[in-house]
């Protein structure tokens, strides 16, 4: 009976979303209070339906109801409780119910938080937020019921994937999907605008805080996504450009660049119509990148099931959103007012490139993406677009920005200084480039490039605390003064700061990574010894075990650095009895910064292993980077005021003749 | 019915979340019809943004954090929007009051939609009559339900794995549903456990011979000769054993083996019919016993034997000739697998495909000359099947 009402709920849910997509857009076409107040107090019922319908899908996996079709299909009764738990949507149907669940979230957010934004924007909202809810309840219901039932029941599921079996599916869906959703707010907040025909300072106000919720999410569920994917699979690497990697990482670009033009828009009324653009673009790569993924077009451990009707049906919600919503781009925004003038050399100025480079490195990875699929279906013809496209092209377009990243925060809105701006900066230019070269010493033998390439991460990380250094006016004023005023800084100043440290720390772990890693591929006997990255690894021999629902072969290897023992590190190879699949757990130790990657490959004839050994040097910076720019996002979240963007008259050199004065420094 | 009494409730619940607000709304609209306030100023939250900035623009400027002037420059530029969201206000601030008598449709939308939607829905799509079943609750009553047996089995040997008597109960009827791998690992945990029994290593070896689409592996080989060293004569064991030799080509012996073992075996023992086959296939005289038994296919996995359930005799049919295909399409690519060319040559001849049959049996013997042991294995199965083989293979 708990089965069915959860089925019932979902189903009611869909004829809530249906009311709430109507009955609020005719209330605020009419001006009527009483029908925009409905979508309040449908989006909170919408929500709470879903949780019935969720909660109730996650009963039937914990207590292992196989008459669920659902639960037969991805469960197994001996599989670890967490799993039970992480499951739920760990396959096709229950990932469009998280999907859901989490739309309806934000959507109840809005409802029940936004009691200062004006009456007929909210309503608008809440129903294009409906739509999109609508539109993935009908294809929940008709292609992917989780509530399907078995009858009779069977008495054994069919298991979980065991590569999905890992702590990793408990975290990287949830945090992706906040993210990809998450971005689907700023879109019905671009869309209402569209509608109502006006883009004002609320609307601006609002739009930032969803869009930094959004893209904090996203960032650190890619992150996560790309550990798990580093060390489930044993390969050793940790972004492969996979079309469905791509497919989470073109939103983050896009996402990134509405964050920065959505700042723009709240502090200074500019780049309105960009912004709008930028919010649907954001959310129409999300739907694509859900379209890619779940569709079956590509084959990946996300492509639970291969259904031609699912994919046709996500293709229509696709065309209908991303085509209506550019349809009413191209009809409205030229009724939008734009907003503030400023010069090409100013804060905005600077954001605007940002803008540029992180829309045309997005083009370059949907390209890089798209295109390969493009040729097999016209042609048959199949190719792979790998890192050296990607290098080339999304690379060289980075390098540029990166270098750009320090100077933003340190030109003035309107008007900006860029010679004032470098002055500030040749300090810290200079640490860096020595910073890279001391690098370099410490591990020579790379290729001079890399001096560069690690300077630009110490550039990134040396700007965001030039960018605070400056603002507190460190060596311009009494260093307790200098003090006082880092403190009193707002923190949304902080956030700006420890994001952009954070991307330096990402792009010094992955320069670092990529230039100085090292690998051995060896046949290794018991006894034998390789050495790697400094460390000597013995091989001691292999253990049988066996977990709840597998069985595994576990080799176990002694660490020695200098002839000391430091460690052990063991890396197994499971067969999961009920799918009777095997899998390959890798052995990761973290030294400081650095790993030490071991992965077991197959047993040789004489007797020993095939084992991969990867020296990895810093390369936690990578995900520690994206948590840094996650952190900075939350603290400038916290930061509840507003942001108002104070602009200068005129450019100034940074010594003028009065030093008496305190300096004119863009505020946040 | 309690069901029934929840789903009315929620219904119910829903339909409330439209109606109250429509309706205290419409009442709110007929209490202060003439209130300007009854309508919501559009530009209201535009102007207290703006009011908010000045306020923040002062905190900034009291910190220190922007200099006088630049507060200045901002504070003006502010008050210019400020000032123009106020104007525009007042201009289209003047729209009338929502009449009251237009949320009747929308309270009758809101009252119908939800039922209607709901219940059609649910019951096109739901089954109302089917009871929760979550697993303990059926391991405590399982009744005769063999599958759930199993299943307790499991979760009893996932706790106590050292439990001979479990896998040993197990095993066989893993083998029966066609779980071969489950079987496999089952007799053998039960023969290291509570040692060899004739049962087991038989057991084991007839596992592994299905594991192997039909042929005696020297795995299976091994677990049949120790179970002829425990029980001579042992009928199983022995009819296996023959058939490794016959599958090995050596048809000879093979007769001998089989002639043996009808010789030992009891009058109007079940398996005297096939064993007779057997020898007649390998030049030996029948035996004057029933008509044989229809010959076993290859081995589908449990998913294919359970889609097989549900489909017609010619999607079935359809079924079996997409696994050929995949195996004939494998065997181009590889061609050094005898196993593989020896459950082709059978697939064919079965499903009385013969010059497919003739054909496979050709390219089979191109990759292993007749004159080895694994050619002859192959000239062995085409006299079996009664195929004749290309003279290519005879040089």
């Amino acid at each position: 009976m708990i089965i069915e009402i959860g089925h019932y709920a979902l189903v009611l849910a869909l004829a809530t979303s249906l009311l709430v997509s109507v009955l609020p857009m005719i209330g605020a076409r009419r001006g009527d209070t009483g029908m925009m107040q409905v979508a309040t107090t449908g989006s909170l019922m919408l929500f709470g339906l879903v949780v019935i319908a969720f909660a109730v899908l996650t009963w039937a996996y914990v207590v292992s109801d196989f008459s669920v079709m659902n639960v037969w299909e991805n469960s197994h009764s001996l599989m670890p409780l967490i799993y039970k738990y992480s499951g739920v949507w760990g396959n096709h149907e229950g990932s469009m119910m998280l999907w859901l669940l989490i739309l309806t979230l934000f959507s109840a957010m809005v409802a029940a938080f936004g009691r200062n934004l004006p009456e007929t924007l909210k309503a608008n909202v809440l129903a294009v937020q409906s739509w999109i809810a609508t539109a993935f309840l009908i294809f929940i219901l008709f292609t992917s019921n989780p509530f399907t039932r078995l009858n009779p029941a069977p008495a054994e599921g069919q298991d979980l994937n065991p590569v999905l079996q890992d702590l990793g599916l408990a975290v990287h869906p949830p945090l992706l999907y906040l993210g990809y959703v998450g971005f689907s707010v700023c879109f019905s907040f671009a869309i209402a605008a569209l509608i109502e025909g006006r883009i004002d300072a609320a609307w601006a106000r609002w739009v930032r805080p969803w869009a930094l919720a959004a893209w904090c999410f996203l960032t650190v569920g890619i992150a996560m996504g790309s550990y798990w994917a580093y060390y489930e699979l044993g390969w050793g690497g940790w972004w492969f450009w996979d079309p469905v990697e791509n497919a989470s990482f073109m939103p983050w670009l896009a996402g990134t660049a509405l964050l920065h033009s959505a700042l723009v828009m709240e502090k200074r009324e500019a780049l309105k119509i960009w912004t709008v653009l930028l919010a649907i673009m954001t959310f129409s790569l999300s739907l694509l990148g859900t379209f890619l993924v779940r569709s079956g077009v590509l084959t990946s451990v996300h492509a639970f099931a291969t259904d031609p009707t699912r994919g046709i049906f996500i293709l229509c919600i696709l065309a209908f959103f991303i085509g209506g919503a550019f349809i009413l781009f191209a009809w409205r925004a030229p009724m939008l007012k734009s907003g503030g003038l400023f010069a090409p050399i100013s804060r905005e100025g600077s954001l605007v490139l940002n803008n540029l480079i992180l829309t045309v490195a997005c083009a370059t990875v949907l390209t890089g993406t798209l295109y390969p699929l493009a040729l097999e279906t016209l042609t048959g013809e199949k190719i792979s677009v790998g890192a050296p496209f990607f290098d080339m092209t999304f690379g060289l377009l980075m390098l540029p920005l990166l270098v750009a990243v320090p100077f933003g925060p340190m030109l003035a809105w309107k008007r900006g200084d860029l010679l004032g701006a470098l002055q500030r900066l040749y300090v810290f230019a200079a640490i860096s480039l020595a910073a890279g070269l001391v690098f370099w010493y410490i591990h020579n033998g790379g290729p001079v490039l890399a001096i560069f390439a690690l300077a630009l991460g110490f550039w990134g990380m040396l700007g965001a605390v030039a960018d605070l250094w400056n603002r507190a006016q460190f060596g311009k004023q009494k260093t307790s003064v200098a003090f006082r005023r880092l403190v009193g800084l707002p923190r949304s100043a902080f956030g700006t700061a420890l994001a952009h440290f954070g991307l330096g720390v990402t792009v010094l772990g992955i320069f670092s990574a990529s230039l100085y890693g090292t690998e051995a591929v060896v046949d290794l006997k018991p006894g034998a010894t390789v050495s790697t990255g400094g460390y000597e690894l013995t091989f001691t021999g292999m253990k049988d075990g066996a977990g709840p629902n597998y069985t595994e072969q576990r080799g176990i290897f002694t660490v020695r650095r200098g002839g000391n023992v430091i460690g052990e590190i063991s890396s197994s190879k499971r067969l999961f009895t009920a799918r009777r699949q095997a899998t390959t757990e890798s052995g990761i130790r973290t030294y400081g910064l650095s790993q030490l990657y071991v992965s077991l490959g197959d047993a040789t004839n004489g007797g020993g292993m095939v084992v991969r050994v990867w020296w990895k040097p810093f390369i936690t910076c990578i995900w520690g980077g994206a948590l840094v720019m996650m952190f900075g996002g939350f603290v400038s979240l916290s930061d509840r005021r507003l942001r108002v963007g104070a602009p200068s008259r005129k450019a100034k050199p940074v010594k003028p003749a009065k030093p008496t004065r305190p300096q004119m420094e863009p505020a946040e | 019915m309690l069901l029934w009494i929840i789903l009315a409730f929620l219904t119910a619940a829903v339909a409330a979340a439209f109606i109250i607000p429509l309706a205290r709304s419409a009442r709110a609209a007929a209490a202060s019809a003439a209130d300007d306030r009854a309508n919501p100023d559009n530009r209201a939250g535009e102007v207290e943004v703006y009011r908010d900035q000045l306020g923040e623009l002062q905190r900034d400027l009291a910190g220190g954090l922007i200099g006088t002037e630049e507060a200045e420059y901002a504070k003006a530029e502010i008050g210019r929007r400020l000032l123009a969201a106020a104007a525009s206000g007042e201009k289209t601030g003047g729209k009338k009051a929502p009449e009251i008598g237009r949320h009747r449709l929308a309270i009758a939308v809101a009252t119908v939609v939800p039922p209607a939607i709901g219940l059609c829905l649910y019951v096109m799509l739901g089954s109302p009559g089917l009871p929760d079943q979550p697993l303990e609750a059926r391991l405590a009553n399982p009744g005769n339900d063999m599958a759930l047996l199993v299943t307790k089995a499991e979760q009893h040997l996932a706790q106590n794995p050292q439990d001979g008597a479990g896998w040993d109960l197990l095993a066989p009827i893993y083998f029966r549903t066609q779980r071969l791998g489950d079987a496999d690992l089952a007799y053998r945990n039960a023969i290291r456990i509570l040692g060899e029994s004739v049962e087991r290593l038989n057991g084991l070896g007839e596992t592994v011979v299905a594991e192997n689409q039909g042929v005696v592996t020297d795995d299976a080989r091994t677990a049949f000769q120790q179970a002829a060293k425990l029980q001579p004569n042992e009928p199983r064991s022995s009819f296996y054993l023959a058939l490794a030799l016959e599958q090995a080509g050596k048809a000879p012996e093979a007769r001998a083996a089989f002639e043996t073992l009808a010789k030992v075996s009891p009058p109007g023992a079940p398996w005297l019919p096939l064993v007779s086959q057997h020898i007649e296939k390998n030049g030996g005289m029948p035996l004057a016993a029933a008509k044989p038994a229809p010959p076993a296919l290859g081995s589908p996995t449990q998913e294919d034997v359970a889609a097989a359930q549900n489909m017609s005799s010619g999607d079935r049919q359809e079924m079996i000739r997409g696994m050929i295909d995949t195996l004939a399409a494998k065997l181009t690519d590889d061609p050094n697998n005898l196993e593989g060319w020896l459950r082709l040559v059978r697939s064919y001849a079965v499903l009385g495909d013969k010059p497919k049959a003739e054909a496979a049996l050709a390219t089979g013997l191109k990759q292993f000359p007749a004159s080895g042991d694994e050619g002859r294995q192959l000239v062995a199965l085409a006299g079996q099947m009664g195929l004749a083989v290309a003279p290519v293979a005879k040089e």
